[in-house]
């Protein structure tokens, strides 16, 4: 009986005491520790990396390089006018990081210090297009080089894109390596002159990529805009795309949200506009009942790409439909101008954002509305 | 000794008896269950003197028992009952009386009643709309739930194939099913399981004497003080897969000469288990109890217990997670922070119940008794949430390897090598912060979060959900034994409840503040401020959105109203050999939903009727229901919800001699939908369900029992039909970052099928062999309406529409190349229909086992099989549009694709299982009872058992130049692997 009883407890006190699981801490949690702010030795610069690319023919660093590139992030995706991506600056110019994440400012802060560790990354373009010259003015330029990764694509389409994104918690911490936080980076005031030139690199501009501000811009009467039919069906096909471009439509706005759209749709601001591209116009209006109904069905934010003198050189403020300030109308003032004693007069603006080519396009992208500043007549 | 022999014995002595007649003496008395004193129908009764056997026979239904013609003398009577200890007692005749023994009480061997009835591992209902509650099994006197109860109950069988809701639990006399969700109350008193243990149950479509019940059996606990077993008794338990360490302590005092008798219980349930890390247990239970009895005619007896406490909860996973983590035991609910182990979803409750109750016994043929019960106290939930972040869950699709695989080259994401260096994270490095939630990263997201005045808002936040219920019941009832033939049962019942719904803030993460805004709304109302606030009220009152803090209300806040009455009788009749139950109920169920704070997408109007406008811009906020013309509102009174209900309920039973019966019931009720499947988004608005009714149930059953001489045998029919019920699942959709709720109504059922149990005696003396089948159909036999809704926009994405493919989906021929044939007609040829069944339980079941006791030692040993288990559907991808994909053609493949379902049990991996329980216990000095139980489940370690899991309600839509869209992979939950549970108890 005794022998049975103390086999009995040394049993339960064996099986209680089995090899446990780390458990479960029930009490207060202490708060975790601050990230570390890395300190690295950058290899090169921002404009050496840029340097190192020619037009289609991306560089994918090997896995055994040291390379490291570092910057200061200028960009920040917090009103979703940026996407998936930040810019970091050195000095000698600004380059767009691809990660494929979204809310990136949650960990990625303006004015971070980042280093990039190039091993297995690809360096690209986005938007080059080889320059002619019609007619009516030069179509084409440069694009803008960016750090991305490996573009893979299955067996039988077309590579569309040089470089993908940096995707992946363990592929993004491996080579964005965060760096001392820093005060945001204090823009650059360019002229006219200081702008770069439609086939510009940074070779020749070290402002390309890199937080600037530009003083008086005028208002110039015109937007860009794609929209589809179906957004479900091919991208690529004319009878798919309506091109809102060369004139204003009454778009007011920065750009338009999926519900500014559908306002301005059934208002038929676009209806006279042929869908196709250009010189192929086989496809009807938006009017016609099918490609409206289509069109509604299938709608997203749009973005808006808002055209601007500075002097006599194009720049565009291009802003995502996705932006939470999308909707916000461009004052009366700069938009369509006032009535003064000296006859109809518009307000110029100063804008502060990231400076990109988009096949030779100045584009301007701000990080928030107070980036623009409207100047008193 | 074979059932012949004892037979041929019986009779033998049985035909002496008549020829002789010689003595007057003899033995009575009333066989019971020393637990909860109910009778032991069919115990076997042997009589010795000296060695010699003198008689044999077999207690009645009622327990009772006489022999006759015993001469004087000294005799040893032994009893044995199937499932209880041998008990063994000396009587003497003198001068030629009957001896009347009284009762007579047995105990019951196993200790199947230590398995907690909540002692399921908590798995997370919310995101999901999944619920797999099992029906608990009392074991009692019937022989399958005895065995199903003990055996079934780890792959979460449902008896019949009928959810937990079917089943009707009753704490002293009071029906006690959720009256939100009319889920098993079970949880409520985990931990109680000596105060609890006393528990009278009916099995299928059976009426109790204390309710008529649906058609899923009817359990009452009784609970009060003189329920629970007399005297001090304690024990030590612990269970691996639930938890390190239970113990509990428990003194009942019996009823005293004074007239009262207490009660009290308490236990803690502390740990982790074996096999799921993060899940834990950190609970407590108390209880306490008195009763006096005034006089034979009048008593009163109160009760207060809870089980308060805390457990982490699990989450299902994709295979693929599970492949790469190499364990199908995966648990993405925990994270390290700082270095310890933390869960992001523990359930946190603390829900007392009162009970008053009295009892009022007339005379012998009335007995009549009333309770008031009151539940109050706070059940909350954890869970992560955020703002303007990316999911932290690490088992998020866009963190897994096979997010840069899809088969969809659209989405442009293609990449093998990023897919390999995501897989080598998961599956080589097992990097803590990819493969759990990152708590770190968490608190150093949020405190760099800075706004302009240098104050941290948080991203990230953990929330607790709260579902605060108080429910005020009360009942009566009365039994009136009118004649021997007669017996009519009656009583009233009333139920108020009020649940507020609402989630607080638990944890601001190392940020300093959250506002009480709409992550999703602003996005689609960027510019519109008053759009977005969750409390729109105050946002007019301040001029801009709630700045919230530890332990705020946040989100939604609106309350469940729940009235409830009820009339019931049943009357049993008893002729000869026949007996006959009717019983009847009606019921009135009313019930509306109570907006406490008002959603800037959803204003309504105010009190005045006015009408609600944007405080910068002076836009009308208030929308309307393009159907009824009403506000929709997420604040103050939705309409009444109003629905009479009624049951019947007929039982007719046969007794063929002393040990069988053959019995069948008819039942036809209609039940009120529950409040948690009748509003579309009840977070957000006030709409009811269109189309919302009572669902109505239709059963029989036909049964046969057998048990006598150490047999046992139950084997019933069962056919069951249950019609226009109505569901809502609720389900968070990370595309969305908001809840998508799923409302369904006009879901038809059939359930029919064959339960079998027995318990056969070998001529080795103690040792039976003992089985059980349950073998059934469990089919949809509708395709219900669908509305589909976002709790963050004013859009009804789906309304009212058909779900075709949800009862079944057409199969088409193909051809030899597994290509679809085309007839003449250019039409596809139909092969067949597939059925859809009714998920997460085995439609298929079976034991079959070794029982052995002898000498205070017990051994069980049984093999289990499972089959035809099947994972819930959502509605989304039975919808034509679904099927139809970007094109809008359906073509077969894309219904095969979408609307097939999936089977949990698949033919490689085989749902086997070999269970052993071992258990002795030893008397010290007469006094002291010692004892163990070893319960080892699945010996075999069949990690390979998924005993549930839901499909994604989500479709990849993202596509150009495709087809056809794409599924989300599926969620499964899995068993423990080898587990075993050690109980060691004394008693006093």
């Amino acid at each position: 009986m005794k022998r049975s009883l103390i086999l009995l407890i040394a049993a339960a006190a064996a099986l209680v005491s089995c090899q446990e699981w780390e458990p479960v801490f029930t009490g207060k949690y202490p708060a975790p520790k601050n990230y570390e702010q890395v300190i690295l030795e950058p290899t090169m610069t921002i404009a050496e990396l840029a340097s190192m690319y020619k037009h289609g023919s991306p560089i994918t660093f090997d896995w055994e390089s040291d390379a490291i590139v570092s910057g200061q992030i200028s960009s920040s995706d917090q009103t979703g006018n940026f996407y998936k991506s930040f810019y970091i600056q050195d000095g000698t110019g600004g380059m767009e990081v691809k990660v494929g994440k979204t809310s990136l400012y949650s960990d990625y802060k303006e004015g971070q210090t980042i280093y990039v560790k190039l091993a297995g990354l690809t360096v690209g373009e986005y938007g080059y297009k080889t320059l002619k010259v019609y007619d009516d003015g030069p179509s084409g330029g440069s694009g803008m080089v960016q750090i991305g990764y490996l573009y893979e694509y299955q067996e039988g389409t077309e590579p569309e894109y040089e470089t993908s994104y940096l995707d992946g918690t363990s592929i993004v911490d491996a080579h964005i390596i965060r760096g001392e936080f820093g005060k945001p980076v204090e823009p650059v005031v360019l002229e006219e002159k200081d702008l770069p030139s439609r086939t510009a690199t940074l070779a020749d501009c070290p402002y390309i990529g890199t937080l600037v501000t530009i003083k008086d811009l005028v208002y110039a009467d015109e937007i860009f805009t794609l929209v589809y039919v179906d957004n479900n069906k091919n991208h690529k096909q004319s009878s798919n795309r309506v091109f809102l471009s060369d004139q204003t439509f009454g778009v007011n706005t920065w750009a338009m949200s999926k519900n500014k759209f559908l306002e301005f749709l059934d208002a038929g601001y676009f209806d006279e506009v042929s869908v196709g591209n250009s010189g192929d116009y086989n496809y009807g209006t938006v009017a016609d009942p099918e490609n409206k109904e289509s069109i509604r069905r299938t709608a997203t934010a749009a973005t808006v790409s808002q055209y601007f003198k500075k002097g006599g050189t194009e720049v565009v403020i291009r802003t995502s439909g996705y932006a939470k300030f999308a909707d916000t109308e461009i004052p009366k003032e700069v938009f369509s101008g006032v009535v003064t004693p000296d006859g109809i007069k518009r307000a110029t603006i100063d804008v502060t954002g990231v400076m990109t080519l988009y096949q030779g396009t100045i584009q301007i992208v701000v990080n928030r509305l107070e980036d623009i500043v409207v100047n008193e007549l | 000794m074979s059932r012949k022999l004892t037979l041929a014995i019986a009779f033998l002595l049985v035909s002496l008896s008549l020829m002789a007649q010689e003595y007057t003496g003899g033995v009575k008395g009333k066989v019971i269950n020393r637990a909860d004193r109910e009778a032991v129908a069919g115990a076997t009764l042997t009589i010795y003197q000296g060695a010699s056997l003198v008689a044999t026979a077999t207690a009645d239904q009622d327990g009772d028992f006489l022999v006759e013609n015993l001469r004087d003398g000294s005799y040893d009577l032994v009893i044995d009952a199937p499932n209880f200890l041998q008990t063994r007692v000396n009587f003497a005749v003198v001068e030629g009386y009957v001896k009347n023994m009284f009762n007579l009480s047995m105990t019951q061997v196993k200790m199947v009643s230590e398995e907690d009835a909540d002692d399921i591992a908590e798995f997370d209902p919310d995101e999901n709309g999944y619920n797999d509650n099992p029906t608990i099994l009392f074991g009692q006197n019937d022989v399958f739930n005895n065995i199903a109860g003990f055996n079934f109950s780890n792959v979460r069988f449902r008896t019949r194939g009928l959810s937990s809701e079917s089943q009707e639990v009753y704490l002293a006399g009071v029906r006690m099913n959720d009256a939100i969700t009319g889920y098993g109350p079970f949880s409520l008193w985990s931990g109680l399981n000596e105060a609890t243990r006393t528990k009278m149950s009916v099995n299928g479509a059976e009426a109790s004497d204390y309710a008529v019940g649906g058609v899923n059996g009817v359990t009452n606990v009784p609970g009060t003080a003189s329920y629970v077993r007399k005297g001090l008794r304690g024990s030590v338990l612990t269970n691996s897969a639930l938890y390190r360490l239970r113990l509990m302590l428990s003194y009942a005092s019996g009823p005293m000469d004074n007239g009262w008798s207490y009660a009290f219980n308490v236990s803690t349930r502390l740990g982790g288990n074996d096999w799921i890390k993060g899940v834990y247990y950190r609970s407590f239970a108390y209880y306490g109890s008195v009763e006096k009895k005034f006089d034979d005619v009048h008593k009163l007896s109160a009760l207060f217990m809870a089980a308060p406490g805390e457990r982490g909860a699990q989450m299902a996973a994709t295979q693929e997670v599970y492949d790469l983590m190499g364990d199908n035991m995966y648990n993405p609910n925990w994270g390290y922070q700082n270095g310890r182990v933390r869960n992001a979803r523990v359930r946190k409750t603390h829900e007392p119940i009162a009970v008053l109750k009295y009892d009022f016994t007339p005379s012998e043929r009335l007995s009549a008794s009333a309770t008031v019960l009151y539940r109050f106290g706070k059940n909350g939930y954890t869970a992560l949430d955020w703002n303007d972040a990316a999911d932290p869950k690490p088992d998020w699709y866009r963190n897994l390897p096979s997010y840069y695989l899809f088969e969809n080259e659209d989405l442009q994401r293609y990449s093998e090598v990023k897919a390999a260096w995501v897989e080598d994270a998961w599956k080589v490095m097992r990097d803590p912060n990819i493969t759990q939630i990152n708590w770190d990263r968490l608190y150093n997201v949020n405190r760099n979060n800075r706004d302009e005045w240098g104050r941290a808002r948080s991203k990230y936040i953990q929330e607790q959900r709260h579902v605060d219920q108080r429910d005020l019941n009360f009942a009566a009832s009365a039994k009136w034994r009118a004649a021997d033939w007669f017996t009519l049962n009656g009583g009233l019942s009333a139920r108020i409840n009020r649940t507020e719904y609402y989630k607080v803030i638990a944890d601001l993460l190392g940020g300093d503040y959250f506002l009480n805004t709409n992550n999703f709304a602003e996005r689609d109302y960027a510019s519109q401020e008053s759009r977005y606030q969750n409390d729109l009220d105050y946002y007019i009152a301040n001029g801009k959105a709630q700045v919230l803090h530890k332990g705020d209300k946040y989100g939604y806040d609106y309350l469940a109203q729940v009235r409830n009455l009820t009339a019931w009788a049943t009357g049993r009749f008893a002729v000869g050999r026949f007996s006959s139950t009717l019983a009847g109920k009606v019921g009135y169920v009313s019930f509306w939903r109570d907006g406490l704070m008002r959603n800037g997408l959803f204003a309504g109007t105010w009190e005045s009727g006015a009408e609600v406008l944007d405080p910068a811009t002076g836009e009308v906020l208030t929308s309307y229901d393009p159907q009824t013309g009403e506000a929709i509102s997420s604040y103050g009174k939705s309409r009444k919800a109003r629905f009479f209900t009624y049951t019947a309920k007929a039982n007719l039973e046969y007794l063929i001699g002393g040990n069988s019966r053959v019995y069948a019931n008819v039942a036809y009720l209609t039940d009120a939908p529950t409040f948690n499947k009748a509003f579309i988004s009840p977070r957000t608005r006030n709409t009811l369900m269109n189309g919302l009714t009572t669902s109505k149930t239709f059963s029989t059953d036909l049964n046969y029992q057998f048990s006598g001489s150490g047999f046992n045998f139950r084997g019933t029919l069962y056919y069951t039909t249950i019609k226009d019920q109505s569901d809502v699942m609720s389900v968070y959709d990370d595309l969305q970052n908001a809840f998508t709720n799923f409302a369904m109504t006009g879901i038809n059922e059939r359930h029919m099928g064959v339960e079998l149990g027995f318990k056969v005696p070998t001529p080795l003396t103690g040792l039976s062999v003992q089985g059980v089948l349950a073998w059934g159909e469990y089919i949809y036999t509708s395709n219900p309406r669908l509305t589909q809704t976002v709790d963050n926009s004013s859009e009804v994405v789906v309304e009212n529409e058909i779900v075709p493919y949800w009862m079944s989906h057409p199969v088409y021929k193909k051809d030899e190349a597994g290509n679809y044939i085309i007839d003449n007609t250019g039409n596809y040829v139909l092969d067949h229909h597939q059925k859809h069944y009714v998920p997460a339980t085995p439609q298929f079941a079976a034991s079959l086992g070794l029982a052995w006791n002898h000498n205070y030692w017990f051994i069980d040993a049984s093999l289990d099989y499972f089959a035809k288990s099947y994972l819930s559907m959502n509605p989304l991808y039975r919808t034509d549009a679904t099927t139809a994909g970007a094109d809008n053609i359906v073509t077969p493949a894309e219904v095969e694709y979408f609307a097939a379902q999936e089977s949990l049990t698949l033919k490689d991996k085989p749902w086997l299982m070999l269970n052993l329980s071992v258990g002795k216990s030893w008397y010290i000095q007469r006094k002291y009872q010692l004892g163990f139980s070893l319960n080892a489940k699945n010996l075999l370690n069949n990690k390979d058992v998924r005993t549930g899991g839901f499909e994604q309600n989500r479709i990849v839509d993202n596509t150009q130049n495709q087809y056809q869209y794409y599924r989300f992979d599926s969620k499964y939950f899995y068993m423990s692997g080898f587990n075993y549970m050690l109980n060691i108890y004394f008693r006093f």
